[in-house]
């Protein structure tokens, strides 16, 4: 049997931050649309389980969007619905995004009971004129009770998710934001570089929004590698850190090529060789599964030479990195011409090689999208080994 | 075939901006040539290059027909001529096909510096000079100073000069009556053999090379065997003809006195030279008619396709271009840095432009342009002379035992308040003050004479920033003088990029080594590493500048729905890469090889 990861999105906020770009909605469209998506997830998961008969959940992810938002007895329904459907493994990882204006503790119990194990909370900052800056519904108060709450109903493996590059903010402030975080003594940290995205509210006033520039946030980001590393809590992905046994098994698949399965709008999966997204249309997804309409916006089939290329894209996201062997076992290309580019990342200290493996260091984390271009071309250049009789 | 009496052979010349093309277009609409439905502004500028920038680059001929006031009908051939200094030689081609030109002087400017180069080309051609003050409806219009301006400067009876506007149509019929008058009717024997002067040749992908001539004497038929005198080449002509506005018009024959196309399925633009002599080839004349001489390119500039595997389609570009404007010239060149591309020399560097934005819009390539240069001599120790027409054939200093660089003499014209800033522009640039003389009470020509090389920079923008476009220029070489040069070249990640090189006056080095560095540094994208940018002489770095690391290039977030998002995010980085060239590991944009070009002050 093989592994499968399930993606359900949340598209629904109590109010929109400044800047996402997510798929949700806010506001008085909520309450009309939540019953309907409800079941229309419910009705697409039916559809889709014949498809997944010979796999095995070991990873459930709610994300959004803001999943807490969307109110414990719904999840509970949707994870309900994914047992009923898919063969979900005893050990599964169950996570949940939460932001803490939207948790209370009888809700948390409530989901930790149905199954849930893992919660990732939104607490961005601990500066609450930043976080009201950014438009977020909650301070940092409501945070450390949220955390506190998830701890009593029995959530063992917490995360929290922060920025770093925010308006005016600065080093001094950002790293006393990743300790005092680091004394709630979460399992997961997840640190972002805050993107100014088009079409956001905060595209519009980026210029004068006191915006670090990309020097500052470069030295923001690599002293958060170094504190949480002194604090054990390891770099397993460009902006993801944990203690020992506690990286997200779910978002893993994501940087490992595995397959997902997802629903709701704009969730994406990798399954059966193919990868495909769910259109950006609440309605329009809502009614596409009711009349069993199209809902899909992208469909492609990855051919071997492509996956090759997420494969150097997506693994070096992370700090196992890419194996020689793996890859030309896998992809039957040279690692040559990569290597050559390693070696000179190596110098410039940018990567690292370890029991032969490369993977990048924190400094070439940063310019990880440079460094995949020059790879990438590299890889396109190469001509595949002769196959193996 | 017109009686001479009624065939009148004029062109227009101007300053340009003067309303040159735009007395054209009336000229044609009073003479009803045009179906007014195909009537569009500046018909004779068929380039969209040339409407955009509102300039005539290639001269143009066209035939109209004009029922005069004495009730005769007229054959009047029209030669549109370019206004800008570059395309002063297209000029004085066009000149010598006429027997007239009517000078358009603008009402408010007044006299400009190529109103008399222009003037003086069309007197030394022999010419009627006849003036016409144009734009008299422009509320700053002075039609009375303006001509009292004509008979004081350049001496020719002005005070009878129509007074127009091309623009609105006001007074057009006047002009026609005066070329009709004044412009004396060609001479010629149509029974002699045949003395036929090429002024402009096309290619027309259909018929081979299109030849424009005007006949002095003797007849052309189709069908009838003809020789160029200059190469020898012989043809039998397929068609003959008049130039109509919108096209030619085949014609049995051209006699004496007109003027008109031919075709001969002539392949190679070559065998026409421009100032060739046609004759025919059985009853040939012993005379050919007094040439051109040919045009020397002044202006050289390295060009590489932006994408090195584009070479062929430059060439292919470059070939057919030179069908139609053979004052371009261009020679194979390699640099390491870009690989194959052409050594091309224009006319000057509005020329170049126009030539760099056709190649890039008719014929869809992109590419990097190296810093023009002029040519300069040298003289080596061992007695031997050196043609430099490119940095990358500098010789060793130590070889040099001097060196020349062409001299111009320029004049400009402007009104006198700016006196003090032309001539510190003049002197930054090397300038020698030659003289200075007063035109009215308020304005000045100055002539100075000056390096080419500080004039094909920037020095036209400056004078005109400096002057608030009021100065006008118009320059002539006047020959080599002994200069002190150096080669400079510009080092990126310690590597010679020898595209960058250039040839410049020794004390003007040091300031620019360090614009060009700042500008470098300016355009060239931060990369992975530390790169510095040096300017060196010789061994010896004159200039620094450093492009920092670019700290943050990533993508922060990636999960199930951001994937495919970043596989296209990153291929249009690749793609982005591709348009800029590596020089060692350092990528550079073609914009930063533009950026040298561009040093303002």
């Amino acid at each position: 049997m093989k592994n499968l990861g399930i993606y359900v999105h949340i598209p629904f906020c109590r109010s929109k931050c400044e800047y996402c770009d997510f798929y949700s909605l806010s506001g008085a469209k909520n309450k009309e649309f939540m019953g309907k998506y409800l079941s229309a997830v419910c009705a697409h998961m039916k559809e889709c389980a014949p498809m997944a008969e010979d796999y095995v959940v070991d990873s459930v992810y709610f994300g959004g969007g803001t999943p807490s938002f969307f109110g414990a007895e719904g999840l509970e329904r949707i994870y309900a619905e994914i047992k009923r459907r898919f063969y979900v493994d005893k050990s599964a990882e169950v996570s949940l995004e939460a932001n803490p204006d939207s948790v209370s503790l009888r809700d948390l119990t409530k989901l930790r009971k149905a199954g849930f194990n893992r919660i990732s909370l939104g607490v961005q900052s601990d500066d609450d004129l930043m976080l009201k800056k950014l438009g977020r519904p909650h301070n940092y108060e409501q945070a450390k009770y949220a955390v506190a709450a998830a701890r009593r109903a029995g959530f063992e493996n917490l995360s929290v998710d922060l920025m770093y590059g925010l308006p005016n903010q600065t080093m001094e402030g950002w790293e006393n934001t990743v300790k005092n975080v680091l004394d709630l003594e979460p399992e997961h940290i997840s640190c972002y570089g805050l993107k100014v995205e088009e079409g956001t509210p905060l595209w519009g006033y980026k210029d004068v929004a006191g915006l670090p520039d990309d020097d500052k946030q470069a030295d923001m980001y690599l002293s958060a590698v170094d504190i949480l590393q002194n604090a054990g809590l390891h770099q397993y992905e460009i902006s993801n850190f944990a203690r020992s046994g506690f990286a997200c098994r779910h978002n893993l698949k994501y940087w490992n090529g595995d397959e997902y399965l997802s629903f709701g709008p704009t969730a994406a999966s990798n399954f059966a060789g193919k990868r495909f997204t769910i259109a950006r249309d609440l309605e329009g997804y809502i009614h596409g599964i009711e009349t069993g309409g199209v809902v899909l916006s992208e469909c492609e089939t990855i051919p071997l030479r492509e996956r090759a290329g997420e494969y150097v894209m997506l693994r070096l996201r992370t700090t196992e990195g890419v194996g020689k062997d793996e890859y030309m076992k896998a992809f039957l290309l040279p690692f040559a011409p990569l290597e050559k580019l390693f070696m000179k990342y190596e110098k410039q200290g940018l990567a690292v090689i370890e029991n032969d493996r490369w993977r990048l260091t924190p400094k070439g984390f940063l310019v990880s999208n440079a460094i995949l271009v020059e790879l990438l071309e590299a890889q396109q250049k190469s001509t595949p080994l002769s196959k193996k009789r | 075939m017109t009686d001479l009496s009624k065939i009148r052979n004029f062109s227009i010349v101007a300053h340009i901006d003067h309303g040159k093309s735009t007395l054209a277009d009336r000229l044609l609409e009073e003479c009803n040539t045009i179906d007014p439905r195909e009537m569009e502004d500046q018909i004779l500028d068929s380039m969209d290059l040339e409407r955009e920038r509102g300039i005539t680059i290639k001269a143009r001929a066209v035939r109209l027909n004009y029922t005069a006031d004495d009730g005769e009908n007229y054959v009047l051939n029209l030669i549109d001529t370019p206004g800008h200094v570059d395309f002063n030689y297209e000029v004085s081609r066009s000149l010598t096909a006429c027997e007239g030109a009517i000078l358009v002087v603008d009402a408010s400017q007044g006299i400009e510096a190529q109103t008399l180069a222009n003037t003086y080309l069309a007197i030394d051609a022999g010419l009627e000079v006849l003036p016409v003050v144009n734009k008299i409806d422009l509320p700053a219009a002075r039609p009375q100073e303006v001509k009292q301006e004509v008979e004081d400067v350049i001496g020719i009876p002005a005070m009878d000069a129509p007074e127009i506007s091309a623009k609105n149509g006001i007074n057009i019929h006047s002009v026609l009556e005066m070329v009709v008058r004044d412009v004396p009717p060609p001479t010629g024997d149509r029974e002699a053999p045949l003395q036929a002067l090429i002024f402009d040749s096309q290619y027309d992908s259909y018929r081979g090379v299109v030849v424009y001539l005007r006949v002095k004497n003797g007849t052309v038929r189709a069908g009838m065997d003809i020789k160029m005198m200059a190469t020898g080449a012989t043809y039998k002509v397929v068609e003959c003809g008049y130039l109509s506005p919108t096209g030619m018009v085949p014609a049995e024959s051209l006699g004496a006195g007109e003027v008109g196309y031919l075709t001969a399925s002539i392949k190679t633009v070559s065998d026409t030279r421009v100032g060739d002599t046609i004759t025919g080839a059985e009853n040939p004349t012993s005379e050919p008619l007094p040439g051109y001489k040919t045009v020397q390119p002044m202006v050289f500039s390295g060009i590489y396709p932006a994408d090195g595997s584009k070479y062929g389609d430059l060439r292919d570009a470059l070939e057919k271009l030179q069908l139609n404007d053979a004052s371009m010239s261009y020679v194979q060149e390699s640099s390491i840095a870009l690989g194959f591309g052409f050594r091309c020399g224009f006319l000057g560097l509005l020329h170049m432009e126009v030539i760099m934005e056709r190649l890039e819009r008719e014929y869809n390539l992109d590419l990097i342009t190296t810093a023009p240069n002029v040519v300069y001599h040298i003289y080596k120790t061992d007695g031997t002379q050196l043609e430099v027409y490119t940095p990358l054939n500098y010789p060793d200093p130590a070889e040099i035992e001097h060196s020349e660089e062409p001299f111009v003499k320029a004049s400009i014209i402007a009104p006198q308040e700016y006196v003090g800033s032309i001539m510190e522009l003049c002197q930054s640039r090397r300038g020698e003050f030659k003289d200075m003389s007063y035109l009215d009470t308020t304005r000045v020509e100055l002539h100075y004479h000056m390096p080419l090389n500080e004039i094909i920079y920037d020095f036209f923008d400056s004078l005109k920033s400096k002057t608030r476009g009021y100065a006008s220029l118009d320059y002539e070489l006047i020959g080599y003088r002994p200069s002190k040069l150096v080669k400079l070249d510009i080092l990126l990640n310690g590597e010679v990029i020898d595209a960058l090189s250039f040839i410049i006056f020794s004390e003007s080095a040091y300031a620019r080594a360090r614009k060009i560095c700042e500008r470098l540094k300016e355009h060239i994208p931060r990369q992975m590493f530390e790169i510095p940018v040096q300017a060196a002489i010789g061994g010896k770095i004159i200039a620094r500048e450093t492009i920092k690391a670019f700290r943050k290039d990533v993508l922060a977030k990636c999960y199930g729905g951001d994937i495919t998002r970043k596989k296209k995010l990153l291929e249009k980085q690749k793609e982005g890469k591709k348009r800029m060239r590596s020089f060692g590991s350092v990528s550079v944009p073609s914009e930063a090889f533009m950026a040298v070009l561009k040093l303002d002050d």
